[in-house]
Order: C-alpha cells, then structure tokens, then sequence
C-alpha cells in the first residue's frame, strides 16, 4: 500500500487536484457574487476541503478494494435511493433529497460512482470480445434499476447520466461496432420520429422544455423565461464579462437556481468569453486528463473505473453549460465543482481519488 | 488478468489496442464537445453580446410612474372645493406575472370585496371581480409600453397589508400610492365642478386627450365641469423614476428620476356663500329638479350653479361601480347640467326680452305704449290670458305679466323682427360659458317650425302670440339668466364664466406660464336706448316692488328687480307631477346699479312668484347682508306645497 511516502508524493495527481480546486475556487468565487443566502460560499469552500480529505483518504485504499466492495456498494446507493421515494424530500420537482432538516444530501449522485464501481466489478472480469448479448444485457440490468428509481424520482437528468457512462463502458468494454452503428441508426431514427410525431405527443413540461430550446416561439413563456434569462446572462457578459460581482442576472435573480444548475450563467457574464473558456478549458484539462489515466491504467478495471467516471463528468458539464447556452434543454444537473452543493461536490472529489487511485497503481508490483 | 491464461476470443493485447483506439475516440468527442460550447460562447458572448447586453439593461431597468398631482379648485376667496387626497391601487407587473389564470384566481380570494353573509351573493360578486379582472389584463395585453396593470384602486388599508405581507410569494403585485380627486363638500357645486375619470379608449385614439396629444392610458382626466375645461391647466404630468429592480421587482437603487410637474392650482369665480346658499334653497325644490345660478352681470362672473338632482362626484373619483351606474341609469338625470343642458320654455321671462325687442322697434314707444289685454280669439283658436287689465302700459304689462298685452305686441311687432331681436341677443346659441357640453336652444323662428312640425309648417299668428309670451321656445336658463342680466346693464352683454384665475406655473410641455386670467372676448352689446333701459328695468322693480309677480323676491333696501314666468309644459305625455308649470324668476339687484342678478327654475311645481321668487330673495338676502355687513340671520319662507 502506498503511505505518503516519497513514492506517493510524486505520482500523486497534484495537477489534477489543483485542476478541480481552482474549478471549485471559481464556483466559490461566483456563488459570493450572487449570494442567494448568506454563507454560501463559505460552506461550498469547506465543502472543497472536506472533499479534498475524502480524495485523499480514497487515494490511500487501493481501488480494487473498492471495485470488489462494488456489490455492496451498489446495494447501499440503490437502497438510499429507494429511501428517497419513501421519505424524500421533494426540491423543485424532483423528489431526491434525503434528510434531516438541513442535514443530508442526494443519494442519486453517489449512486452514480457506486454503479460505475459495479459496471466496472462485472465488465472487467468479462473476457468475451465482443461483448456478448448477455453481458450487455447484464450490464443494462444494473443501469436500469437505478436509472428505475432516479426515474421515479422525477430526475431526467440523471436518468441519462446514467445512461452516458454504461455507454462509454459498454463501448470501452469492447461493444461490438456494428452494434454501435445499429444502435446510432437506433437513436436517429427515435430523434428523427419524435420530431416527426411532435404534435402528437402529449404535451407537458418536458416537452415545453424541449420547445423552450429549439422553437422558443411555440413554448409557452414560463418555459421560455429561464432560458431567456440564462441567455442574456451569457451573452450580455461580453468578451471581459462585467466582472466579479457587478453581474445583474445572476445577483438580481433574474436567472433561476443561479448558484447550483445555473453557475455558469453567472460566471460567464461576470467573467466574460474569456473567464467562460478558461473555465472550460479546467474542465477539459480534467477530463482529458482522466482519459490519460485510463489509457495507462494497470488493467480493465482501472481502464473503465476512470473512463466511466470521465464520461460521468464530461456529461455532467456537457448538460450543465449546454443548458445555460441554450443548446440543450434545461435539466436539473449541477456543474461539478462549481455548483452549490455538498452530494455533489463530495462525489466528484471521491471519483476524482478514484481516478488518482488507478494513477497512483498504474506500475504492476 | 494477471493471468496470462487465454480464453476464447480474448486477446489481450487486442483488447489494449481496441481500448487505447476507443479512448482516443472518447477524447475526439469531448473535444467536439467543448468545440462546440466554445462556438456558442463566440456567438453569444462576443457575435451577439450588444443585443444581449441591451437585453440585460432593459431586464433591471424599471420605469415607475410618479402620478402628478391634480391642480387644486379654490372658490373666489380662497376655499378649498377640489383637492387630491393619497389613495393606493393595487397594481400588477405584467412582466413577471407566469400565470394569468391562477393570479386572476388569488386575486379574487383575497382582494375582491366580496364577503357577504350570502354565499350565492358572495359567488355572484366574486364571478363578477373575476369578470373585470378578466377585462383589465385583456384591455392591457394590447398596451406595449404599459406594464403595470390596475387590478384594485381604492384599495383599503387591509388590501394593502395584505400584498406587503405577500411580497415575496407574490412579487408581481405592488400597492401604489397615487393621488385621488376628492371632493370635500360632496354634492356642492357638482356640476360646476364636475368629476374625473380614466381617459377612454376612444379619448386616446384621436382629438383632445390623444395620444398625440400626451395621453395614455390610465390618465385621470375631468370628465364633465370645470374639471373637464380647464383640465390642461388641472392636470400636471406624471414623473418617472427608473430603478434597478431584481427578477422579483424589487426595488434596488434608483438611477434616474423625473419629477412630476404638478397641475396647476384654479380659482373660480364661485362664491363659497352664495353657492352654500343656493345649495340650501334648492334642498327646498318641491319635486327636487331645477336650476339656480348667480352672476355678477358686470363682468359674467358665475358666483354660484345649482342644477338638481345633483350627485357626488367623488363616486367617480372613487370608481364606485354601482353608484356610477345608477347615477348614469337615473330617469331624472342627476349628472346633466340643467343650467347649461337643459332646455325649457322661458314662460313670462320672455316678456323682458319682448318689451325691449318692441321699443327698439319702435312697435310701441315709451310714451305710448298700451295695448289691449285679454283673451285673443285668433281663427279657431282661443289665446286665453290671466290678467284683464283693459289697457295697460308696458310698465303694468311686466309688473303684473299680462298675457293679452304680448300676444298684441307679438303680433303687432310679427315673428320677423322677433327672430332678428333673438339674433341680436344671440339667443339659441350657446352663451359661450366655460363648461363643456353648453346646449344652443331653440329660440322662435319659422324655420324651425318647419322642421319640427312637417304637418303644418306654415309659420300662424297664434304661433307668434304663443312666442310672445315665452310658448315654443326652448332655452337654457342660463341664456335667460344672461339676457336679463344684459338688459339690466343696459344691454352690456357678457359671457357668463367660472375662472377667475389659474396660478402661474409649468403646463403638461413644459412652458412656463404666468397667471391666467379671465378674458372676455365674447361679450357684445345689444342696442338700447337709456330711456327703453330705464323702462324696461322699472317694471322689473314693479314686478318685485309694486305688489307684482315677484314679490315673494323683494329685500328691503336692496331693489331687488326681475321677472316671473310660468312655463306650461308643453309635452302631453308627462305623466303626474311632471305635468305641472315650471317656475321661473330671472332677477338682479340692486336696479340703479346692478351687482348680482341670478336666475330660479323649479321643474313642475306651478307659479313662478311662488316658487321661484323666494329662492332667490335668500340669496339676495344673504348677499345683502354679506356685503353691506348686516347680521345674518332671517328666516328663509318655505314654499308651500
């Protein structure tokens, strides 16, 4: 086992680590600037300390340990999710937060990395290539009952992040291609039908949602409000932004859920094109970095423990930013890092240890 | 995987090569990706950032109107008639309202006055808050610019507690102070004074109060009365304060600030007294409908307007709905003007205009002016008169109102010269009086019999006897008030008015203004010898002084002078009291100099010199004292019923 030993010390992941801390930095920075409730910004900064200690404690675990404890694991996060729909907490819609007064979290976004960690437990040992039907299908059993419970819980956005992770681990598991072709053609042709049958579908807030983004004239406008919002956010924040705390949108309230869902919006209308791309660039200098560790890691396990989580978190920004720019339509999906939130904070530091883990035991002994 | 064991279709070197070349493609998709939010930053941030920065300016930018208050109304000395009193309106911001529905739905639960121990009453008031809620935000939809929706005025102390407790929950309802009309003395002087209301739709499209003209929706506007006239001097314009406002509208700062420009303040030429007065002798009116209004003949200053039925205007100012309907619903028509739109026939008052239209015709002269009285048989028809007086003068013809004396007259001087003396003393147009909505009348004249009367237009001579004595004509009191009053300024005719004068100050554009006052530039004169004055305003004096019709008028040392009538109503159809004569005194004082001269009509109650003379003896009375600084105190002769 590695000790904070000289060893330890220097393949440590400080860069990575520094990476997700001036990530969080930022996010701090932000939600003072908005300051929705007092306070806020110092609980995210020692959430980022807290999440630091739980990256380094995992760090000191080798991770097959916790690739094998992946059964168990799984069997805890779906079982606090099933806790949720009993006694949950509903949020704005989505009935996924678990508690005591003020006191708990969202289970959905640790029971992400606890499927991750069972995905990678089965895939791993499987050496059919390709996959076999009933691997994949084994596979597809172990998404669908969490993705059935976050379902439940009304959270379309986690329903595909699930979804984006068993595919980029099918897919690195060795998914026969004609299947992924297939299964392309598959998504074309639903996209292609939906659009197709648009008026037949029934009508309601997801579709509003959807409308809101790509025909906002049709939706209706309390649909239309945030995203219009988010929109001026951004655009009116120009190529310098209106800098760090001179920002309207987000201070005055215009744009909804603006330290946790909607923290870009904000930071790209105080910090401007410029403080936009930087931000992204941090993150993908953390997810080509994680892909790094997964190329030169010791084996498949490590290869789709890190690969799952990357795919987790490139979704996650991908959404995050997505729906603030008006690309994709709004889905209740924290930015890592830089969102408000502890589950979420905590989660990605704890995957991130992961990935350090699998960098850390990437020499076979 | 420690073990090198192979298994079928496991190739682990494959297997690393396969993943190696599947994460690179994992890496080309994030690059695509972030490509791809890099693009739409471009595009939103740096392509399209002035429309969006533009975007974000106008989103905390709020306009918020600072209504101006309305000019206050002064009588002549000074005393308050019309103020502005602070009320609070209940208002909602169109912006950031999400649901119209629901909103419409907590609006009705908690701000409709609705509560009634009758629950089908309380549904039915409710569907009826919900109906002009309904309304409102409908008429608002196609307003750009106008944001704030009224959806209460008037709102109570309560009303107000309520949105404040609630302005979280629901931002988009304020409570807005605004400046309402009020009218301290009520009824006193309403038609005069008038009432104000919201500027109409119509008002805006084109004319006065369009928008061209500086309008908009929402505006206070005088509605009838002086209000209405002078409303340009009346009403200030609104102010603006732009505010930074968060999503809720919530005010944060403000950053620019117009005042409002006040209306400007007017004096009438009412007096308080007289008017309190009038007001008092009109209470007396038998079936409760007539006209009393005072002017100084001298220079048409209007001292007091007492048209009844009457109303209260702050019901207007106020939007009491179901007061303002049943005022607009009354049969008997509390909110016209009867001084200025009602029409009558002039009965015996006419005389006075008959015997100065004769004698400066020259039809009889001063020295020799009898006439036979009595009843006139004129073809089939039987002109019957009162009065018998063998052959009496002009002088005794007034003095006792001698109907067989002017059917004599009237046919002896013949309707040609009747309607050039009705064109001299510019009767049947409007006097010209500074209210809106003033009626012409109709005076005699053969081609309005023409007209009215396609049977039998041919003008006869038992139409000229009938004219002669104030039959078929149909004038405003006021036009009969002011062609007694010229006479008794010996044919110095003015234009009656109520402004006196408006302070000096800023009008709605912006221009500077000195004090305003009244100018007449209509006044004229009818052509009168000294000795047909003279004449004519001693039988005046007769009527009052010398056991005439008007005696119930007369005031010890004040000369009180003037003329009865007793107007037959002419339409059959009235039923009950309504078939009964109106009552007319047309009078001024003192005769030698005249200073005040007013005019009674009290709607079907019978003889003038019963019912009209004393009305006016009070006013005189108490303008008497008032002036020459006697005690007050006389009693005031009731009429009887």
């Amino acid at each position: 086992m590695a000790a904070f030993n000289h060893r330890y010390i220097a393949d440590f992941d400080w860069v990575l680590l520094a990476l997700a801390l001036m990530v969080g930095a930022l996010g701090a920075l932000e939600i003072s600037s908005v300051q929705p409730a007092p306070g806020l910004w110092q609980r995210h900064l020692i959430w980022l300390g807290v999440g630091t200690g739980i990256l380094f404690l995992t760090t000191l675990i080798e991770y097959h340990k916790f690739v094998n404890a992946a059964p168990v694991l799984y069997l805890l996060g779906l079982t606090l999710l099933v806790l949720v729909l009993l006694i949950g907490k509903e949020v704005k819609g989505n009935k996924s937060w678990l508690g005591w007064g003020s006191y708990g979290g969202q289970p959905s976004e640790i029971a992400k990395v606890f499927t991750i960690l069972l995905l990678t437990h089965f895939l791993s040992r499987v050496r059919k290539r390709p996959l076999d039907l009933r691997t994949t299908l084994m596979a597809g059993i172990m998404w669908a009952i969490p993705v059935g419970l976050v379902f439940l819980e009304n959270d379309t956005g986690s329903v595909l992040s699930y979804t984006s992770f068993l595919l980029a681990m099918l897919f690195l598991a060795g998914l026969r291609w004609s299947w992924i072709a297939a299964g392309l053609a598959a998504v074309i042709v639903l996209v292609a039908t939906l659009i197709w049958q648009w008026d037949k579908i029934p009508d309601g807030y997801k579709k509003q949602r959807i409308l809101a983004v790509y025909a906002p004239e049709k939706a209706a406008k309390r649909f239309t409000y945030q995203n219009d919002q988010a929109e001026i956010a951004v655009g009116s924040g120009g190529l310098l932004g209106k800098g760090i705390h001179s920002g309207t949108q987000g201070a005055l309230g215009f744009v909804p859920e603006v330290h946790t869902d909607f923290i870009f919006a904000v930071a790209s209308e105080e910090l401007g094109f410029v403080g936009s791309i930087f931000a992204l660039t941090l993150y993908l200098l953390i997810i080509t970095r994680l892909i790094v560790i997964a190329r030169t890691a010791r084996d498949r396990a490590g290869l789709l423990l890190v690969t799952g989580y990357a795919s987790l978190l490139l979704y996650h920004v991908a959404v995050s930013v997505g729906m603030v720019l008006r690309l994709l339509p709004i889905m209740g999906i924290p930015l890592p890092l830089m969102s408000f939130g502890g589950s979420s904070v905590l989660t990605t530091f704890f995957a991130l240890g992961l990935a350090i883990n699998v960098r850390l035991h990437r020499f076979v002994n | 995987m420690r073990s090198g064991k192979s298994e079928v279709g496991f190739d682990a070197f494959e297997d690393m090569r396969q993943a190696v070349i599947r994460l690179e493609l994992l890496r080309y998709l994030t690059l695509a990706i972030f490509l791809a939010l890099g693009v739409r930053l471009w595009w939103l941030q740096v392509v399209n950032h002035e429309v969006y920065a533009e975007r974000a300016e106008q989103n905390r930018i709020r306009e918020l109107l600072i209504p101006a208050r309305r000019g206050t109304i002064y009588d002549r000395n000074g005393k308050i008639l019309v103020d502005s009193r602070p009320s609070y309106n209940i208002i909602v911001s169109r912006k950031d309202v999400k649901n119209f529905d629901e909103l419409k739905e907590l609006l009705v639960e908690n701000l409709c006055d609705c509560a009634s121990e009758d629950k089908a009453e309380e549904q039915q008031k409710k569907a009826e808050y919900r109906e002009n809620l309904t309304k409102r935000l409908e008429a608002a939809r196609f307003e750009p610019n106008y944001e704030a929706i009224v959806v209460k005025e008037q709102a109570s102390p309560a009303d107000v507690a309520w949105v404040m407790a609630h302005e979280y929950e629901y931002p988009e309802l304020r409570a807005e102070e605004v400046p309402q009309r009020y009218y301290p003395h009520k009824n006193f002087a309403a038609h005069v004074l008038g009432y104000v209301g919201e500027v109409s739709r119509a008002e805006l499209e084109k004319g006065r109060f369009s928008k061209e003209n500086g309008y908009k929706l929402g505006d206070i506007i005088g509605k009838s009365g002086v209000e209405r006239t002078y409303n340009e001097i009346l009403m200030g314009r609104d102010g603006m304060r732009r505010v930074i406002v968060d999503s809720r509208g919530r005010i944060q700062a403000e950053i620019d600030r117009i005042d409002p420009i006040p209306g400007r303040n007017l004096y009438l030429t009412l007096d308080y007294e007289i008017q309190k007065v009038a007001e008092e002798q009109a209470d007396l009116f038998l079936e409760g409908r007539g006209v009393i209004a005072v002017m100084d003949p001298n220079n048409g200053e209007m001292l007091a307007m007492v048209s009844r039925p009457d109303f209260d205007p702050n019901v207007f100012s106020q939007r009491l709905k179901e007061e303002i309907e049943a005022l607009s619903a009354d049969e008997e028509k509390p909110l016209f003007n009867r001084a200025i739109q009602g029409i009558y026939p002039t009965g015996s008052t006419w005389k006075i205009f008959m015997a100065v239209a004769a004698l400066n015709e020259q039809v009889i002269t001063v020295k020799e002016s009898r006439l036979q009285d009595g009843g006139l048989q004129i073809g089939n028809y039987f002109m019957s008169s009162l009065s018998n007086l063998g052959r009496p003068d002009i002088h005794l013809a007034i003095v006792k109102s001698a109907d067989g004396y002017f059917y004599r007259l009237g046919l002896k001087m013949g309707i040609e010269r009747i309607e050039k003396w009705t064109q001299i003393f510019r009767l049947g147009q409007p006097t010209g009086i500074d209210l809106p909505n003033e009626a012409a009348g109709v005076p005699p004249s053969r081609e309005w019999k023409a007209k009215v009367n396609p049977k039998d237009p041919k003008w006869r001579d038992y139409d000229t006897a009938a004219a002669s004595i104030g039959q078929g004509i149909a004038i405003t009191p006021l036009q009969v008030l002011r062609t007694v009053a010229g006479v008794a300024m010996g044919g110095q005719m003015v234009t009656p008015h109520f402004l006196l004068k408006a302070e000096a100050g800023i009008d709605r554009q912006g221009n500077w203004h000195d004090e305003i006052r009244y100018i007449d530039e209509k006044r004229f004169t009818v052509p009168m010898s000294r000795e047909v004055h003279e004449t004519v305003s001693k039988a005046m004096w007769g009527v009052v002084n010398e056991n005439g019709t008007g005696g119930g008028a007369r005031v010890e040392g004040f000369d009180v002078s003037g003329k009865t009538g007793t107007a037959q109503v002419a339409s059959k159809e009235r039923a009950g009291s309504k078939n009964k004569d109106h009552a007319w005194f047309v009078s001024y004082a003192p005769r030698a100099k005249p200073e005040i001269a007013s005019v009674v009509l009290v709607e079907n109650v019978g003889f003038g010199g019963t019912h009209a003379a004393p009305r006016a003896k009070a006013i005189y009375e108490a303008y008497y004292r008032r002036t020459r600084n006697l005690p007050m105190g006389t009693e005031v002769q009731v009429a009887k019923k």
